[in-house]
């Protein structure tokens, strides 16, 4: 199990997605083996206190209609009560353990300097607008580096839409007047296994209207020098941009930052 | 008043008012509009088949996964719960009929024709296509524009109002009807079951009115809630999922209940720690409303209030922990028999369990973070909510004996629960299996092809097991055994003591737990005065008449019989189906034109038909209101009852108590909504729009007018006509006053300075439209309240209420609260 405190500490930051698979497994796991044990316990114990046409014991206590109802006490409610305290406490550990992850998923891992790129998403019926710090739009397809922490900051101009990739296990809701947050980063060596340029598929969670099912997107992540020339090249350039709502500042800070992390570039 | 024609009749079914009968037409209707939701159903499984499927257009895929949505859970699940709540809850608590029969005939009425409207929207342009969650901005008329989207919002309205009506009724009647000797903590686990959905409902539901009212606004009056940027889209989310989540737990109680009699029933034994699982559904009820951020985790809310509600989540899944061990230990060391009934509790519970676990998937942030808008939701929500359900069809079986006098055929019964339950885990599990295919999408990843695939051929699968169903009953009816008064070896609740079906009014003579166990007692009734307990010999006791509240001495006339028929509710239901439908076409059939006062405002109709549909629709609504007040319906209280807590409160009383707090939170819930958009906005950039010295004024015109209202009912106590008259007629005077100054000071602001519910020139739009709808809500009140104060003063002209002051007072209590709702709206709107 991952340490959340190491996590954060930027040395072996990981993926939103390997934290998911993480927990994932964890709750399947456990969940699979209670729910085996519960069931099978239940059906068991069905088959065997079936009523098989014998006589009933001396001390069966059948009910009677009218009689004011009352419950059963004794080693039954002893066992109750005993059930349902272990299943508090496998409950609410789970969920200890799975806010500490939480808080570092909330927060993503401290970089230790400014090299994080800040994308503003906007969503609309049908497709999603990404604004980048230089003022440049990309119209569905966000190009980004490896190696790199992208911080996203989603919207809506119309109605509600989400914003979310399977792949990179990253979601976010994108309402209209609100901004929400999520970030993702993808290593090299991800993308060098790709064939030096990873693709994963964005699509929208939120159901917003007639093309909701064809309203896909896609994030395509490119080495990191690659990335550098293609986005000087889009310096200046003001295609449909609407600098006013680009977030950050407007400078090429972002595009000198080293690499960050472990991760081997 | 008539007598009820006999059931082969049609005119039988219109103007009962008898709970069994309605129970029966609340479970024929739920099952059509299964059938109905089905066929939606299988329409997306099909487009499903294949991920370049297009058998529907996307539009119509999104009003296929809509209408599926909100006719399974409004229009299937509930009523079909309260179908059987209406048959057995009166008869498991020893009551004649629920409290007030023809407000139940109007529940039913206008759950039925609310659903027709829903049916009809499909013809006016298409239906709603925002989902069943309707998130705003997409369910404005600028995103779905067609008159049927107005319809089906308006279909929702109407059934919630229906739904109030009859919440009302059930608290009424489970609070104040319950036999002599059945404590609160005596009633059997259906009736508490019921008793924790309706408390659940009283306010959850208010909250949905007061949705559907914002965006029936917004959609036929204009205003722009909803697409407001200050926040309009979040104020959905959090009024809607504070609804929406005790929603669940109000669709699977009543299968819960179900479930907690079955299993006790088919294993002879009583409920394992009985007391414990009454005070988890209590705390349930609680806890549910504490958790709806839950729906939200993914929205701009802050970490803070996401540990709070993951929180609050983990807890209200411990009470549910410990409700399914005691069905489970419940059974454990009986004598389970497995009749269908009991089969299909039992693989309610199964399919619980697995709802229940992965559910706590969910519960853990992060995990919920991916599972978002996925097939994982989907699943989920259909296991627990579908899953309960399952409980439901149990209980057709369970009480199908009960109701026909007929015994179903066993082996189609557990053929029909075979088919269901593998149908069931076909569609849900591999649901589970192919998660990450979007909520909603038909252009999915063709990856999880074989899990839809597997999953459309369940469905299928599913749907035609329920005709197992329909034949067995239909054929069992026709030609089944006589069932006899209980079929069941190990039954307690008292329905199993009356024959099948009971007759009209339920008991051989007053059914009493006095003694610790039902008994039916002879009362001795004196000529023309009320009964009293008789002793062993048939005496009149002389302990008797402790328990005999004064009040019920003075209601009941004891040589009258209580009414069972009545067309008026029917009536009133259409009348308002045809308002309704007239105000769904309102808005695309007349614009209103700039002018400079009202008299010279250009008014174009482009159709007729609508706004003469509404007029109709409010002029029939008026006569079948007056129509109601004056039929002589009588419907007494039970003499000797349990009314804990509320014993001495009387039965009017109490459900006039139980209807001012659902419209509190109604208020409430507009008052939060102005709060929320205008924090939004910044609190401090707006200022009223308005002058306040006119609210000022008009808050002096409305004390006083609650004043006179008391002096109203303190001169019908003194038996004065003129006093009654003057003080009721002073009470008219001032609200006709409020609503003239009201009106001249929205006249003034349309006009003079330029506001109007779409549109402010001097500060956002939003701001307009809150401030007209709001004290347009509570206009609307004021001239309800002033219809029935007409009525009354009509009424006390021709002498009444000198005897029986009660109405008065109970209209009194509603004039008091439209007051005080005034209290709050006048610093709101006028001085901050």
């Amino acid at each position: 199990m991952i340490d959340p405190i190491t996590l954060q500490q930027g040395t072996d930051w990981r993926a939103q997605a390997e934290v998911f698979d993480e927990i994932f497994f964890v709750f399947l796991t456990l969940g699979t083996v209670i729910g085996i044990i519960v069931v099978s316990y239940t059906l068991w114990n069905v088959y065997k206190y079936r009523d098989d046409g014998s006589e009933a014991p001396e001390d069966f206590d059948a009910p009677v209609v009218g009689e004011l109802p009352t419950g059963q006490g004794g080693p039954k409610a002893k066992k109750l009560f005993l059930s349902f305290g272990l299943s508090a406490i496998v409950v609410i550990s789970l969920v200890v353990y799975a806010y500490g992850l939480l808080l570092y998923v909330e927060d993503g891992p401290d970089t230790g300097d400014e090299g994080d790129i800040e994308i503003t998403v906007e969503g609309y019926q049908f497709g999603w607008e990404y604004f980048y710090p230089n003022g440049h739009t990309e119209m569905n397809e966000l190009i980004v580096p490896a190696d790199q922490r992208i911080d996203l900051k989603i919207t809506s101009r119309d109605v509600w839409h989400n914003f979310g990739s399977s792949d990179l296990r990253i979601k976010s809701d994108a309402i209209p007047g609100e901004t929400s947050e999520t970030w993702f980063t993808v290593s090299s060596e991800e993308v060098r296994e790709q064939g030096g340029e990873a693709t994963y598929l964005v699509e929208c969670f939120e159901l917003c209207g007639s093309g909701h099912s064809a309203m896909k997107g896609q994030i395509t992540v490119i080495p990191q020098d690659e990335w550098e020339e293609w986005y000087a090249g889009t310096e200046g350039d003001s295609e449909g941009a609407n600098s006013s709502s680009v977030e950050g500042d407007l400078g090429t800070a972002s595009v000198t930052a080293p690499a960050v992390g472990g991760v081997s570039a | 008043m008539s007598e009820l024609p006999p059931t082969t009749s049609v005119r039988r079914w219109l103007v009962t008012t008898n709970h069994k009968d309605i129970g029966i037409l609340y479970m024929i209707t739920a099952l059509f509009f299964l059938l109905f939701g089905g066929v939606l159903a299988l329409l997306i499984r099909v487009q499903l088949w294949d991920p370049a499927n297009q058998v529907l257009s996307g539009l119509a895929y999104n009003e296929a996964v809509t209408a599926h949505g909100l006719i399974m859970v409004f229009w299937f699940l509930s009523p079909f719960g309260f179908g059987f709540a209406n048959y057995f809850v009166p008869l498991q608590i020893g009551a004649d009929d629920l409290a007030f029969p023809r407000l139940n005939a109007l529940s039913y009425w206008m759950y039925l024709l609310s659903g027709v409207l829903l049916g009809i929207s499909f013809f006016q342009g298409g239906t709603l296509s925002a989902g069943w969650t309707m998130y705003a901005p997409l369910n404005v008329p600028m995103y779905t524009p067609s008159i049927g989207s107005t319809g089906a919002v308006l279909a929702l309205a109407m059934f919630v109002i229906g739904i109030t009506a009859s919440t009302v009724n059930f608290l009424t009647s489970i609070h104040h009807s319950r036999a002599e000797g059945m404590g609160i903590m005596d009633m059997p686990m259906f009736t508490w079951s019921m008793l924790a959905t309706v408390w659940m409902m009283l306010f959850a539901f208010a909250a949905l009115l007061a949705l559907g009212l914002i965006l029936a606004s917004d959609r036929v009056l204009g205003s722009v809630y909803f697409s407001a940027t200050e926040g309009g889209s979040l104020l959905w989310g959090h009024l809607f999922w504070f609804f929406g989540h005790p929603e669940v737990y109000i669709v699977f109680f009543p299968a819960l209940g179900v479930m907690l009699e079955l299993f006790q029933t088919f294993s002879g034994r009583r409920l394992v720690g009985r007391k414990w699982v009454i005070i988890a559904i209590c705390l349930i009820s609680v806890q549910s409303f504490l958790v709806w951020m839950h729906h939200m985790f993914l929205t701009t809310i802050n970490l803070e209030i996401k540990t709070l509600m993951m929180a609050t989540t983990i807890g209200i899944s411990l009470p549910f922990d410990l409700v399914v061990f005691s069905l489970i230990y419940t059974l454990m060391k009986g004598r389970i028999q497995f009749t269908t009934p009991f089969l299909f509790a039992f693989g309610a519970l199964l399919l619980f369990i697995l709802g229940g676990i992965t559910g706590v998937f969910l519960g853990a942030i992060v995990l919920d973070y991916e599972f978002r808008g996925t097939y994982w939701v989907v699943a989920h929500f259909h296991y627990v909510m579908f899953g309960g359900a399952t409980a439901l069809f149990g209980g057709a079986y369970y009480w199908f004996p009960k109701m026909t006098g007929k015994m179903y055929d066993e082996f189609l019964g557990k053929v029909h629960f075979v088919a269901f339950f593998i149908g069931f885990n076909m569609v849900y599990a591999s649901m589970f299996i192919g998660w990450e295919t979007p909520r909603r999408v038909f252009e999915y990843n063709p990856e999880f092809q074989i899990f839809h695939q597997i999953g459309t051929i369940g469905a299928f699968l599913l749907g035609f097991s329920f005709f197992i169903m329909f034949y067995n009953f239909l054929k069992s009816f026709v030609s089944g055994p006589d069932a006899g008064e209980n079929p069941w070896d190990y039954s307690r609740t008292a329905e199993w003591a009356v024959p099948s079906p009971p007759p009209i009014e339920n008991w051989p003579n007053r059914p009493s737990y006095a003694s610790g166990k039902l008994e039916f007692v002879k009362d001795y009734v004196p000529d023309g005065g009320p009964a009293v307990k008789a002793d062993e010999n048939g005496n009149a006791a002389t302990d008797g008449g402790d328990s005999h509240a004064d009040h019920i001495r003075e209601y009941a006339h004891w040589d009258k019989h209580p009414s069972h028929a009545s067309i008026w509710p029917f009536a009133l239901s259409m009348a308002t189906l045809v308002m309704f439908l007239g105000l769904s076409g309102f808005n695309d059939s007349i614009s209103i034109g700039a002018a400079d006062s009202l008299a010279t405002t250009p008014v174009t109709i482009s159709n007729p038909v609508y706004p003469i549909l509404t007029v109709v629709g409010l002029l029939g609504l008026v006569y079948t209101g007056v129509k109601w007040g004056f039929e002589d319906f009588y419907a007494p209280p039970a003499e000797f009852a349990e009314r804990w807590p509320f014993n001495g409160v009387e039965k009017v009383k109490l459900g006039m108590w139980f209807f001012l707090a659902s419209d509190v939170i109604v208020f409430g819930a507009f008052i939060s909504a102005a709060v929320f958009i205008r924090y939004n906005a910044g609190w401090r950039e707006w200022s009223p729009l308005t002058e306040s010295l006119p609210g000022l004024i008009n808050t002096f015109v409305l004390l006083t007018s609650s004043f006179t209202v008391i002096l109203a009912l303190v001169a019908a106590h003194r038996n004065s006509r003129k006093g009654l008259l003057a003080s009721l007629g002073t009470t008219i005077v001032l609200g006709l006053t409020f609503l003239a100054i009201k009106m001249w000071e929205w006249h003034h602001e349309i006009y003079d300075v330029g506001v109007t519910i779409a549109s402010n020139s001097h500060g956002d739009p939003v701001q307009a439209s809150i401030y007209y709808v709001t004290t347009g809500l509570h206009g609307v009140h004021v001239v309800g309240g002033l219809l029935i104060a007409g009525f009354l003063f009509y009424r006390a002209y021709h002498g009444a209420y000198l005897e029986d002051e009660r109405p008065v007072e109970y209209f009194g209590l509603y004039w008091h609260f439209v007051d005080i709702v005034w209290v709050f709206l006048f610093p709101l709107f006028y001085l901050f």
